[in-house]
This record gives structure tokens, C-alpha cells and sequence, in this order.
């Protein structure tokens, strides 16, 4: 079924909606949560929960890029619930190693009256993702958007896994030094 | 305080269409396929071209993917000098398409080695006298010279081809949505690698291009040759071509010895007063 066939149920408040997201992003959705947590039960309760929250979110919301807008649902859900865990440095999935890569990231000199609002820092990191020259921003958008496995990314783009880990490591020099020209600590 | 959990759910402000281009590479294996093959991905259809009576090309990223376009598929493309601000092309044999790429290193290049016999071919001319060990060029052609008695010899344009060239293109001067590169000759298999010691993507093929007899005009029928290489290097936004008629193994020989140097200048898309430029099989 066509993703407007979709949102469409969900405006109807059909039933069919959740099955047929289910069928169709029942898998990504999964593979989101699962590369978060860690664990099949608590990525299934996120899948779950994110039937549930589309839901709600439909109407008023008609998503222009549906996989993107449950994965990141599933996504949010994921972080959210491995951090009330307090699981981060308990096996996290990837994202225990995913916020270690990313501490590189973090510049220096850190001023907590800088800090910014969540928001206009997902804004800056748009505009940088959007700058990327590809395959580093695919490979990039992988690792730290879905938190795929390093070995996981070679093998689906087809790179070597140094080629990959290399890229990544480029790339978050990049965004360091982009922070810090952004007035980011 | 920045710490890295926040920094991970701000990934959250990465574009949708970015994550739904990874999310396919991921979930989906043709797609992933594709992307090996040399990446990306944007056809847009907007913005600058490159053509020529052999190959035209287009717009904004790289390393390199490439597909065989359907018969009834037609490029438009910008076109300012056309009355509808547009062409179209039908008729491209190969597809190939860059990342998009915002900013390009400019870049020359100097020959390490090049093929010295070719001056016996080029009667008596020798295209390569005026090299030195201290020549950079951002493009340098072999060209089969004509009219040699006269004052100034000019290049031969019969068969449309030279024996050798090289040229430098950057991924930001079709900075609208894509790169497109559109060849009209019929690529044989195309080749495909990863060059560590240059640390770039190569593409390579041989390609021909059939003319029907046109007995109004006395002219029979005839093929046009040619190799190819691109080399892309991607994080820098540049890329070279070395083609012509001297065969694959020659080309091999003159890419793998090419030295490529960063001027240390930015090309953006401001830079080129046109956004188009001619790449075809190899004509000066």
C-alpha cells in the first residue's frame, strides 16, 4: 500500500492503519529500536509504541516522508526508554558505542551559558548533514540517524569496514569544528 | 552543557530526505547495490548541463552511479540560451551522477607519464614539446593537427575525436540538484574500482558510437572509439576525465600516473559565469 494510502486510513481513524504500517515498517521500525536497545522485547514495545503515537499524531499531522517520520518516532522512543533504564553504559545497543563516537564531537572549552536549546542544535545539525558531500553523509545518517552497526553499513554500502570507520571519523571532526564556529559548547 | 546523548537526539534535525536515502541504502539491497556501484543518486533534473554531440553532462554531486536510461527517458535541462529556458535530451546511452556538492577544491594536474609515440602519429607535430617538469594543467589534449604549413595549425575534427585528453570538471558547477553526466556513445561493460594511492572512485569503459552511411553527403558508414576513465574524488568535488582513442591500457598507464594538486582555492557555483559546459567523446 502507497504511504498517502496510509496516512489516509489514519485520518479515517480506520482500523487497517496500524496493521498495514505494521506490514510495512513493522521491520524498519523494529531494526530502529533494536539497534537503540539492544534487546527484541524492548524494541518490539517501541514498535508497538510507535503504532500507538502515530495514532495520536494523526491527525492533525500528514507526514510528507512517512518511514521517516515512524522512524523517528522509534527512534525518540528508543533513546527515551534506554535512558530511563538507565542502560546507557549497561548495553545500550549501539547507541552506548554511538555516544562514545560522538563525546568527539563535543568541543572544548565548554560554557554552560552557551548551551543551546535541542532544537536549534537538531537545526544545526540539519544544516550540516545537508552540506555533506556523499557517501559520507549516507554513511553518517546511518550510523548516528538509525545507529546501524559500523559492519552493518560496510556491508549494505559495499565499503570496506576501515573505509567506513574512517569516513565516520572525518565527519565528526567536521561537526566538532562546525559547533564550535556556531558558538556551540 | 553539550553532552553526547543530547547530540544523538538532535540527529533528529536531519532532513527527512536524508533519512529516508539511508533508510533505503539500508533496507533496501537494490538500492545499496546501486550506491556501491559508485553512489549517488540525485537525478534532479533542474539545473546546469554539460553536452556535447557525445556526451553532455549536469548538475551538483559525485562518486559516481550509473544506469543505462530507458529509451523513452528525456533529460531536461536548464537552458538559458533556449527560448523555454530548457533543453531536452533523449537518446543518452549511460547515466552517470554525482553527490551534490556545494563547494569543489579547484585542482591541476601534471603528467607523470604520458605516451611519447603519439607525435609519430600526429605528422611531425609534437604536442608535447612544450611540457616540463614544472607544467600543471587543468586541461591538456593530443590533438591531430592539421594544416601545418600554414601559420597557425588547427585540430583535426574528423572522427570528432582526439587521441588523448584530460580534463578537470567540478561537482559544484552544476550545483542545482545533481550531476548528471549523459554519453551518447554505447558504453561495453563498465568498470568500476577504488584507486587508494590517488583515493579516488574510477569509472571506465570503452564505448563506441555507429553512423549510418549518408550517401547525400558521399559519406559511408562509420564507428567512433573510445576509452574512458573518470576519476571522483568526492569529499573534494572534483573530477577528472581522461579519454580518447589511444586505448584503455594507455589511458591506465597516464591516469595512474597523474599528479593532482589542490590550488587551495574554493569553487562554488558563483564561480562559473555558465553552468554548462561541452564533454563529449573527446574533441577539443
Amino acid at each position: 500500500m502507497e504511504d498517502k494510502q496510509i496516512v489516509d486510513l489514519y485520518w479515517q481513524r480506520s482500523d487497517l492503519a496500524i496493521s498495514e504500517t505494521n506490514r510495512k515498517y513493522g521491520r524498519y521500525c523494529h531494526t530502529i529500536a533494536y539497534h537503540i536497545c539492544g534487546a527484541d522485547e524492548d524494541a518490539e514495545e517501541c514498535v508497538n509504541d510507535t503504532w500507538l503515537r502515530a495514532w495520536n499524531l494523526m491527525p492533525d499531522q500528514r507526514p510528507t516522508a512517512l518511514s521517516a517520520f515512524l522512524g523517528r518516532i522509534t527512534r525518540n522512543l528508543a533513546i527515551d526508554r534506554i535512558k530511563a533504564k538507565n542502560r546507557l553504559k549497561r548495553g545500550g545497543g549501539e547507541a552506548v558505542l554511538a555516544l562514545d563516537e560522538l563525546e568527539a564531537c563535543i568541543p572544548g572549552g565548554k560554557n554552560p551559558e552557551l548551551a543551546l536549546e535541542e532544537k536549534e542544535l537538531a537545526a544545526t545539525i540539519g544544516r550540516f548533514v545537508s552540506a555533506l558531500p556523499q557517501p559520507a553523509k549516507a554513511i553518517f545518517v546511518l550510523r548516528y540517524w538509525y545507529l546501524a552497526p559500523i559492519d552493518t553499513i560496510a556491508e549494505r554500502l559495499q565499503f570496506s569496514r576501515g573505509k567506513v570507520k574512517s569516513s565516520l571519523f572525518r565527519t565528526r571532526g567536521k561537526l566538532r569544528d562546525y559547533l564550535q564556529e556556531e558558538g556551540i559548547c | 552543557m553539550l553532552d553526547s546523548l543530547t547530540l544523538l537526539r538532535a540527529m533528529n534535525g536531519i532532513h527527512e530526505e536524508y533519512v529516508v536515502m539511508a533508510g533505503n541504502l539500508y533496507f533496501d539491497s537494490r538500492q545499496a547495490k546501486r550506491f556501491k556501484t559508485k553512489r549517488i543518486i540525485t537525478l534532479a533534473l533542474a539545473a546546469a548541463l554539460i553536452l556535447s554531440l557525445g556526451i553532455a553532462a549536469y548538475a551538483a554531486f559525485f562518486s559516481m552511479a550509473q544506469r543505462v536510461p530507458e529509451k523513452s527517458e528525456t533529460f531536461r535541462i536548464n537552458w538559458a540560451e533556449n527560448e523555454s529556458g530548457y533543453i531536452e535530451w533523449s537518446d543518452a546511452k549511460l547515466v552517470v551522477t554525482f553527490p551534490e556538492t556545494a563547494e569543489s577544491r579547484e585542482i591541476e594536474f601534471r603528467p607523470g607519464w604520458l605516451p611519447y609515440e603519439l607525435p609519430a602519429e600526429l605528422g611531425g607535430s609534437d604536442p608535447w614539446n612544450h611540457l616540463s617538469s614544472d607544467s600543471w594543467f587543468k586541461r591538456l589534449t593530443s590533438e591531430t593537427l592539421c594544416f601545418l604549413d600554414g601559420p597557425h595549425a588547427v585540430p583535426s575534427y574528423k572522427g570528432m575525436m582526439q587521441p588523448l585528453l584530460i580534463e578537470t570538471y567540478y561537482m559544484s558547477m552544476f550545483n542545482n540538484g545533481g550531476a548528471l553526466l549523459l554519453l551518447y556513445y554505447t558504453p561495453d561493460e563498465i568498470t568500476e574500482e577504488h584507486w587508494d594511492d590517488l583515493g579516488v572512485d574510477v569509472m571506465r569503459f570503452h564505448a563506441t558510437q555507429h553512423f549510418d552511411a549518408r550517401p547525400e553527403y558521399n559519406m559511408p558508414e562509420y564507428t567512433l572509439e573510445q576509452d574512458m576513465i573518470l576519476m571522483a574524488k568526492p569529499d573534494a568535488g572534483w573530477v577528472v576525465r581522461i579519454c580518447g582513442e589511444v586505448g584503455m591500457d594507455t589511458l591506465l598507464k597516464v591516469a595512474k600516473n597523474l599528479e593532482v594538486r589542490e590550488t587551495g582555492r574554493t569553487m562554488t557555483s558563483d564561480d562559473f559565469e555558465n553552468h554548462y559546459t561541452f564533454m563529449d567523446g573527446g574533441v577539443g
